[in-house]
């Protein structure tokens, strides 16, 4: 009998731990479906491809970690990739597909502002996270949208930064040739002439591209004949390559800046190196290995890894959407209350897995506008790569208040 | 004076690839009567093409850009033989139609073979040389003296050789030129690959030159039209004439105006030579 209640007790013992971690094991896995919504082809695929590869690298690291541990629960990541082909109709109904038929609560990606924009304008109705990357457009978080985030930082927080530099650098007229119907480059160029002005510079040509179009030596022509200082290019990547790579076909030798935020690689397609020598890319300091740490090159060599081409520079926004849901769902303990999770979000600090480098306000990564800020940078092409030379000073709570400030007006 | 210099030098090279399409287009409208729209998606092809041989094999930009032509030709008679000939006694709008499909499948053709990425063809030709302050670019030269040499050899083709006189007897008058023993297939044949070997010239140009991506093609053949219709339609010399217009007035409305006019204010130079030449720059009446 005694030997009989040892043996049951061991075996109701073994049967008791074995049931108890295998119920703790299996009940507590769940799946967190996360959308991403980008422009995975056409003219906006440059920055919003990268994008969808950053999110769906960094999901696989925390299920390769295990998870997000919330509460009793472990959510294992499933990543639904989305093109919006930076068309405002095309992300709305790509949302909408999202929220409606697969149910997902958290957004991320967003690379474009048009599209962007669109997606914002109903979001705040939606019992969802909206992440926002690349998207540059003031608007975005100007309207204090209480489930929106923004990892990158506005058009004109850089912009303002840009006048100042070039306006220490001595020039006094600047022509600018860009996307000047796209309104955040309309914005980065009102905080840069604004800025420039202080300094005495003055901007004496505006000539405009559209996305598509590729002949820019007409307007490069007119702009030659006026002779100016420098030259600020605003546009996505290819268009300003050719920017770049016409002004050389032209013969001018002036200082030529831009806001663009493309690789090494993307401009190499279309200009060559020595086109491109000397080139500066005022921007916000993003992926640069020198300005940041060795979160940087862990993404860096990872991405390079699995995807077989270096990551765009601002890649790495729509990465840390990903560890920024991770930490605040686990803050949260929960990931289906959505309400938590913005609560987390709102008091979050910058995660120690950040790539970018974040300039937290009052201690936490976002303001009370749901704005991230990063540092900004100027950079200059030599030979052959983009070289970090300097820091561009900006001031994230003068900013704030006055992003704020728009939305009571 | 410089900077009107300047423009003009910047739109001959553009001119020149309009000019080539317009070339490929015109040949087949004035000796076939088709208006085939699929032509622009056909300069992709070959721009794509192009690339694929100078890129990916490493061959030099020309060598490319001729084996991309002859794989345009092969093409152009698939197309003939495949899509065309079987319509070619049916009433016209079948023809219309078979050109806007044989569009849509190009393109669809150009997204699977190539992908929706742009692609631009580097080449060694980099050189700027400076004459009087006008810049004038090494690859703008280059695509300006190619088109020219096509134009050449297009033009000593159809006013020298045996089958040039073929292509012109079909031209004037296709009864007579069968019941005078010439094979009109054949010429149908020879006139469908000398279009697309010459539409695929432009859109290796325009690779090197600028870039290709889904929808440029489209854009092209419309551009194509226009010259077609600006220099008189079937007419050699009007689609070299009209092009040259084209890419100059572009250029110059971009430069002076505005490049959100550029397209507007080709297409009011277009307008206005209608007005007074119903039949095109250079077309018979």
């Amino acid at each position: 009998m005694k030997v009989l209640n040892k043996r049951f007790v061991v075996a109701a013992m073994v049967s008791a731990l074995g049931t108890g971690w295998g119920l703790s094991a299996f009940a507590a896995e769940k799946e967190l479906v996360i959308g991403v919504n980008d422009a995975l082809t056409g003219p906006g695929a440059v920055y919003g491809l990268p994008q969808s590869n950053a999110v769906q690298m960094a999901a696989e690291e925390i299920n390769a970690r295990g998870g997000i541990k919330a509460g009793a629960d472990n959510y294992k990541l499933k990543v639904i990739s989305n093109d919006d082909k930076a068309n405002p109709t095309e992300a709305t109904n790509s949302v909408r597909k999202l929220i409606d038929r697969d149910g997902v609560k958290y957004l991320l990606g967003f690379c474009c502002s048009g599209s962007t924009s669109a997606v914002a304008s109903f979001i705040e109705k939606e019992n969802v996270v909206m992440l926002v990357g690349n998207a540059a457009e003031r608007a975005i978080t100007a309207k204090g949208t209480p489930n929106l985030f923004r990892t990158r930082p506005p058009a004109d927080f850089t912009g303002a930064a840009a006048g100042t530099f070039v306006g220490k650098r001595g020039a006094k007229n600047v022509a600018v040739i860009g996307s000047l119907d796209v309104s955040f480059y309309t914005q980065y160029l009102e905080a840069f002439e604004r800025e420039l002005a202080k300094s005495g510079g003055k901007i004496v040509a505006k000539e405009t591209f559209g996305l598509k179009d590729r002949d820019m030596t007409p307007q490069l022509t007119k702009v030659r004949a006026l002779n100016p200082d420098a030259l600020l290019v605003l546009g996505y990547v290819e268009p300003a390559a050719f920017v770049y790579r016409q002004a050389t076909e032209l013969g001018m030798k002036l200082p030529r800046y831009g806001f663009t935020s493309g690789s090494e690689e993307q401009f190499l397609k279309v200009a060559s190196s020595e086109q491109m020598e000397g080139v500066w890319d005022l921007r916000p300091t993003e992926l640069t290995i020198e300005a940041l740490d060795a979160n940087a090159k862990t993404y860096v060599t990872n991405y390079t890894k699995k995807f077989g081409a270096a990551p765009s520079p601002s890649s790495p926004y729509a990465y840390d959407q990903v560890y920024v849901l991770k930490n605040a769902i686990e803050a949260a303990g929960n990931a289906d209350d959505t309400k938590k999770v913005l609560a987390a979000i709102r008091t979050l600090a910058v995660p120690k897995e950040a790539v970018m480098k974040y300039l937290p306000t009052n201690g936490t990564m976002f303001d009370g506008n749901g704005q991230a800020y990063t540092s900004n940078g100027a950079f200059q092409w030599q030979k052959g790569k983009w070289i970090y030379v300097s820091d561009l000073p900006s001031d994230t709570k003068v900013y704030s208040e006055f992003l704020r400030s728009i939305r009571g007006k | 004076m410089t900077e009107i210099l300047q423009q003009a030098l910047n739109g001959l090279a553009i001119g020149a690839v309009y000019t080539l399409i317009a070339l490929g287009l015109t040949v087949v409208f004035g000796i076939l009567g088709i208006a085939h729209f699929a032509h622009g998606s056909v300069a992709m092809f070959g721009g794509y093409l192009t690339f694929v041989f100078s890129d990916r094999w490493g061959l030099p930009f020309f060598a490319a850009m001729g084996l991309a032509m002859l794989a345009g030709a092969v093409l152009g008679l698939l197309i003939e033989r495949l899509a065309y000939r079987p319509v070619r006694d049916a009433p016209h709008i079948n023809a219309f139609i078979i050109a806007l499909g044989l569009t849509m499948m190009t393109e669809g053709m150009n997204l699977l073979l190539f992908g929706a990425d742009q692609v631009v063809i580097q080449t060694p030709y980099r050189g700027v040389f400076n004459v009087a302050g006008i810049a004038i670019a090494e690859l703008r030269v280059l695509v300006i003296l190619t088109a020219c040499v096509l134009i050449g050899v297009i033009a000593l083709l159809i006013s020298r050789t045996k089958t040039g006189k073929s292509i012109r007897a079909v031209a004037q008058n296709r009864q007579a030129a069968v019941l005078m023993g010439v094979n009109v297939n054949r010429v149908s044949l020879v006139v469908f690959a000398i279009s697309s070997a010459l539409g695929v010239s432009a859109g290796a140009l325009i690779g090197a030159l600028l870039a290709i991506a889904p929808g440029v093609g489209e854009g092209l053949a419309v551009k194509g039209f226009a010259v077609l219709i600006l220099g008189g339609l079937g007419s050699i010399p009007g689609a070299i004439v009209g092009g040259l217009i084209l890419g100059v007035s572009e250029a110059m409305a971009a430069g002076f105006i505005s490049s959100a006019y550029k397209d507007v204010i080709a297409f009011l130079v277009m307008i206005v030579v209608l007005l007074f030449r119903p039949e095109g720059l250079l077309g018979k009446r």
